[in-house]
């Protein structure tokens, strides 16, 4: 019995909607089968990785204010990917943004009042956007490969933050350890349910990601991105800018980054510390994918994520699962995800083998 | 156990006549469960191993009074470790050691929500009812490194790597050089940063670019052996193991080592928690109480250094001697620590200059 | 400085450079056909555990790069499989192959990180490089001139030979070359796991010939590194050659100043660390401005092979 790949004549969106499903379910079995079998507690680790988030109830505060950051930068990197812009230093933006949000905290240390919020809100998205301008610039004028450029400038803005926390923002009360002062209270994000961890920027990442699910597909803006992205020499007759669209996407990926780390610098961190950094930026691209490019796919996307962190730590608490184990089910989940993507564009079909007369 | 009103009156009667009871009842019909929370992975024969080796050493001399510690690795420093310290506190952890600088903010924050559950934090200065702090006198290991540095080195120039300048490195080096210098006053160092914890081949070639410009003994303040390595492939004078002994990397070029030896902190930690009396409090210790240790002292080491080595090791155990009592001159020669005077723990903890003989680096 | 000092400082070049070299090369070969596999990071841990358990238990060097390239070809499949056969996102896949590779590494990795192995030593007996002079040209083990020659092999293979030719045609334009007869995929898959074996020993060479260790992630970032050479080169290995070597240049340059004072090691560490990333830009612009990039860069990359049958 053999199969064959047929294409479909449009792509399934039945197929859209189960494949991260049953990606998910895939990673669970195997994942199962294949730790039990070099000597782990397989089940156990699927229990605590993939169930134990979503059953304790303690833990739904913890996967929204992972998943958070990571939505709000998945929204953005699946704009700019729609429209064929490979954004991949969504990091270094992101980094950018907690800087500049860092900033202006220092700056009004001495100050109070409401509007320091949203000025460091302003500047982390600024900052982003800047940061993400530089790929944009020589993408338009030089036709530099963006993925490079971008990728490049993560690694430098980090050591942009070892630097300013080490010499210039250095806190003066803290016996000489690499970190700023302690944000005043007036720069740091309220909690929005009391006794929880829950900050501002968990709903704020939902509203982000539906605003962007309306511009998308609502709006001349979502247009232009997809048809450039999917048919660039059409989009260029319709009277569609690339240029255009390209700063548009890295200047949007951008800024959602930055706007993610101010929420993280002045939520969860309260102080820029060389720690700042903490791979959300690059975890966002794969949200990106597994939500299929759609904002609302990245919700969901963002909290299957979430929950591979988060119960993680649980198996390594539980069960004494290495993280490295955790790793290795991450990468599981997302070859079989990557993998289903086939079956939303094509069909298996059993072949019928024909057996040849011989003349 | 079901949460039944009177299952709810049978705890509350028992807390009560727990302090009657006394701590080791109570352990038996529970033991406590320790939680451990590193910031890289137990197998990097360096600072997380050492907590490991801690870990396990305390469940050996506890046995059932404490249950099979919990160890969570590579837990960076940020909103992360908020999470895994709740989680061990809400998984019923009543004693949670967190072993790196940055996660001070956060258990303070954690520590908040759980006044029941003990917290130790290792290299921090923040503390509060519930949290504890506690470090290690590496610097002492470092004076008897820098003793024997200073007698074996032919150039007077020894390489010291880094991975970010903060003030336990920096007390680490001055602590090295002031020990040589008492030896050899000549003697020179240079600290050479490298902006990371664990590259190994980074490190290795870091000791190779100061093994060809003259230096022949070299310690480090990374987590790992690849200095060592290098030093006992090129066959210079030595080097010294961190953290843990390393002699099966350099048998020749490993002249001794410092040893985290957190076991004991640990089980006294432990046993405090059991027997209700544990008390916040800001621990250091050092050679005297054996949480650092000097490990064997390579055979190619003559006598009269090993004794030389032994007496400052000795002096700093019967406190005879300290090595940052002054005169002591900054690196640029003016003079910062006024003879016969020491400077204050707090004052160690936070430095930031170098002291004569240091090359400062940028 | 004396000549000593120089050739020392060439030696140190030479063995930072040589496993950012060999990865490129391979990645270099799957991006000419057409691929782009960001996960060269993933199957250089592979590679570096491989190695290290192979001469640990064998104390065999050879044996052991040769498995590591095996391991680094078992783990591209993976890498082809998913984007070739299924056409699924390359950048996503990459990705997932270096979280992929570094779990697996660390898992398969424990138990063996406080156990020591020894170097390859040198490939020419010693006797030969006792003068400095001859230490630069004959003091180095078999992985730093297999680098070498592979530089020759690839550039001759790309220009020279028939198959170079096809692998190109299928970077440029798998329709046509579908369409007179070569199978596209098949000539990425051969491309994916060349890039596999190369990675696989780039990851060896970190045991090998650096620091005689495993420790986990110890190839610390160098596999992005080797993908941005890539671009850097403008997908030519003599230049890719020439960036490898500046890249290691200046990265051993850094510790040169520090370790030796002088004006140089007054540049704060944070800089010289950004500086190889921020050379890389430099130089992009730099190609791009010599228009040269946009006519070398493979005009499939990155694009899935989708015939329309």
């Amino acid at each position: 019995m053999q199969f064959r790949l047929e294409k479909r004549r449009e792509p399934s969106k039945l197929m859209t909607y189960l494949t991260p499903v049953a990606a998910v379910v895939l990673t669970m079995v195997v994942g199962a089968v294949i730790f039990s079998a070099i000597g782990y507690d397989g089940i156990g680790a699927v229990r605590e990785i993939f169930l134990t988030p979503l059953t304790n109830s303690f833990k739904w505060q913890d996967l929204g204010v992972k998943a958070a950051p990571l939505i709000i930068i998945g929204v953005g990197l699946s704009i700019a990917y729609r429209a064929n812009v490979w954004n991949i230093g969504a990091e270094g933006q992101y980094v950018m943004g907690g800087l500049a949000a860092t900033g202006v905290a220092l700056a009004t240390y001495t100050m109070t009042g409401w509007w320091i919020l949203p000025l460091m809100f302003v500047a982390g998205m600024l900052g982003g956007a800047a940061y993400a301008a530089i790929p944009a610039l020589l993408k338009t004028r030089l036709n530099v490969n963006e993925i490079l450029t971008s990728l490049m400038l993560t690694y430098a803005s980090v050591q942009l933050i070892y630097y300013l926390v080490r010499a210039p923002w250095k806190d003066p009360m803290g016996m000489g350890f690499p970190q700023t002062r302690r944000f005043a209270a007036d720069a740091l994000l309220p909690n929005i349910i009391p006794t929880t961890i829950v900050h501002a920027g968990v709903p704020i990442a939902i509203i982000v990601a539906l605003i962007a699910w309306f511009v998308m597909s609502r709006s001349v803006f979502g247009y232009q991105m997809k048809v450039v992205g999917a048919a660039p020499h059409a989009a260029r007759y319709g009277g569609f800018s690339e240029n255009k669209t390209i700063w548009l996407a890295m200047l949007v990926s951008g800024g959602l980054a930055g706007m993610a780390g101010m929420l993280e610098v002045a939520g969860p961190f309260q102080r820029m510390v060389p720690g700042f950094p903490t791979n959300y930026g690059f975890t966002a691209i794969i949200v990106a994918f597994l939500g299929r490019l759609n904002p609302l796919g990245v919700i969901f996307a963002g909290i299957v994520m979430a929950i591979t962190f988060v119960g993680g730590e649980v198996a390594q608490t539980t069960i004494g699962l290495s993280s490295s184990a955790t790793g290795v089910f991450q990468a599981m989940m997302l070859f079989f995800l990557l993998a289903g993507d086939i079956l939303i564009r094509y069909r298996i079909k059993r072949v019928v083998p024909v057996v040849e007369a011989r003349a | 156990m079901t949460l039944t009103r009177r299952n709810v009156l049978k705890v509350g009667a028992a807390a009560a006549a727990l302090p009657l009871l006394g701590g080791k009842a109570f352990a038996q019909a529970e033991p406590l469960k320790v939680g451990f929370m590193l910031i890289g992975t137990v197998n990097d024969n360096g600072w997380n191993f050492g907590h490991a080796q801690g870990a396990k050493f305390m469940k050996e001399a506890l046995g059932d009074a404490v249950a099979e510690p919990t160890i969570v690795e590579n837990v960076p420093e940020g909103p992360d470790c908020e999470r895994v310290l709740r989680e061990l506190a809400q998984s019923g952890h009543k004693l949670i050691f967190a072993t790196s600088f940055g996660y001070g903010d956060y258990v303070i924050k954690v520590a908040e929500q759980f006044p029941d559950v003990k917290f130790e934090h290792a290299t921090g200065y923040q503390r509060s009812d519930n949290v504890a702090t506690y470090n290690a006198r590496f610097h002492e290991g470092r004076a008897v490194c820098g003793t024997i540095a200073g007698h074996l080195s032919k150039t007077g120039k020894a390489g010291y790597i880094g991975s970010f300048p903060i003030p336990e490195v920096v007390l680490g080096i001055n602590s090295f050089v002031l020990a040589a210098r008492k030896v050899n006053p000549a003697f020179e160092i240079t600290p050479v940063y490298i902006s990371t914890w664990n590259d190994p081949a980074k490190e290795a070639d870091a000791a190779r670019a100061m093994i060809d410009q003259g230096i022949d003994i070299i310690a480090q303040h990374t987590d790992g052996p690849a200095a060592l390595q290098v030093a006992e492939e090129r066959g210079i004078v030595g080097g010294f193991g961190q953290g843990a002994d390393m002699v099966a990397f350099a048998p020749k070029a490993q002249l001794t080592s410092i040893i985290d030896n957190w076991g004991p902190t640990y089980v006294e930690s432990a046993e405090a928690v059991i027997a209700g009396t544990w008390a916040s409090a800001d621990r250091w210790p050092g050679l005297k109480e054996g949480e650092v240790q000097i490990g064997p002292y390579n055979a190619s080491i003559p006598a009269d250094v090993v004794a030389a080595a032994e007496a400052v090791k000795a002096g700093q155990i019967d406190g005879s001697f300290n090595i940052f009592t002054g005169p002591i001159n900054d690196h640029t020669g003016a003079e910062r620590v006024a003879a016969g005077v020491t400077l204050t723990d707090g004052e160690l903890l936070s430095m930031d200059w170098y002291v004569e003989g240091v090359n400062p680096p940028a | 400085m004396t000549p000593e000092l120089l050739v020392a400082i060439i030696v140190t070049v030479v063995g930072a450079s040589t496993p950012i070299l060999i990865a490129a090369l391979g990645e270099l070969i799957v991006e000419k056909s057409g691929v782009l596999n960001l996960g060269v990071e993933g199957m250089m841990l592979v590679g570096a555990i491989t190695a290290f358990v192979i001469v640990f238990v064998t104390g065999n060097h050879y044996l052991a790069i040769l498995l590591a390239a095996a391991a680094g070809v078992a783990t591209s499949l993976i890498f082809g499989f998913l984007t070739l056969s299924l056409s699924a996102n390359q950048t996503a896949t990459g990705l997932a192959l270096t979280i992929f590779g570094t779990g697996f590494s660390a898992l398969a990795g424990q138990g063996y990180s406080a156990r020591p192995v020894t170097l390859l030593g040198p490939l020419f007996p010693a006797e030969i490089a006792t003068h400095p002079m001859w230490r630069v040209l004959f003091g180095y083990s078999a992985l730093v001139y297999f680098a070498l020659i592979m530089v020759v092999a690839v550039w001759f293979f790309l220009k020279r030979t028939r198959a170079g030719l096809i692998l190109r045609a299928v970077g440029e334009n798998d329709l046509s070359a579908h369409s007179i007869g070569y199978s596209v995929i098949g000539v990425r898959y051969l491309a994916v796991m060349f890039g596999g074996a190369m990675a696989g020993i780039a990851g060896a060479c970190f045991p090998l010939l650096l620091t005689p260790q495993w420790a986990e992630r110890m190839t610390a970032g160098r596999g992005w590194i080797a993908v941005a050479l890539v671009v850097f080169a403008s997908w030519k290995p003599f230049r890719l050659l020439a960036g490898a070597y500046l890249f290691g240049l200046v990265v051993t340059m850094e510790l040169y100043a520090k370790a030796g004072g002088g004006p140089l090691s007054a540049i704060p560490s944070e800089l010289w660390a950004a500086l190889p990333y921020l050379a890389t830009v430099v130089v992009l612009v730099l190609i791009s401005i010599r228009r040269d990039a946009s006519t070398n860069a493979p005009a499939c990359l990155g694009k899935p092979f989708l015939p329309a049958n």
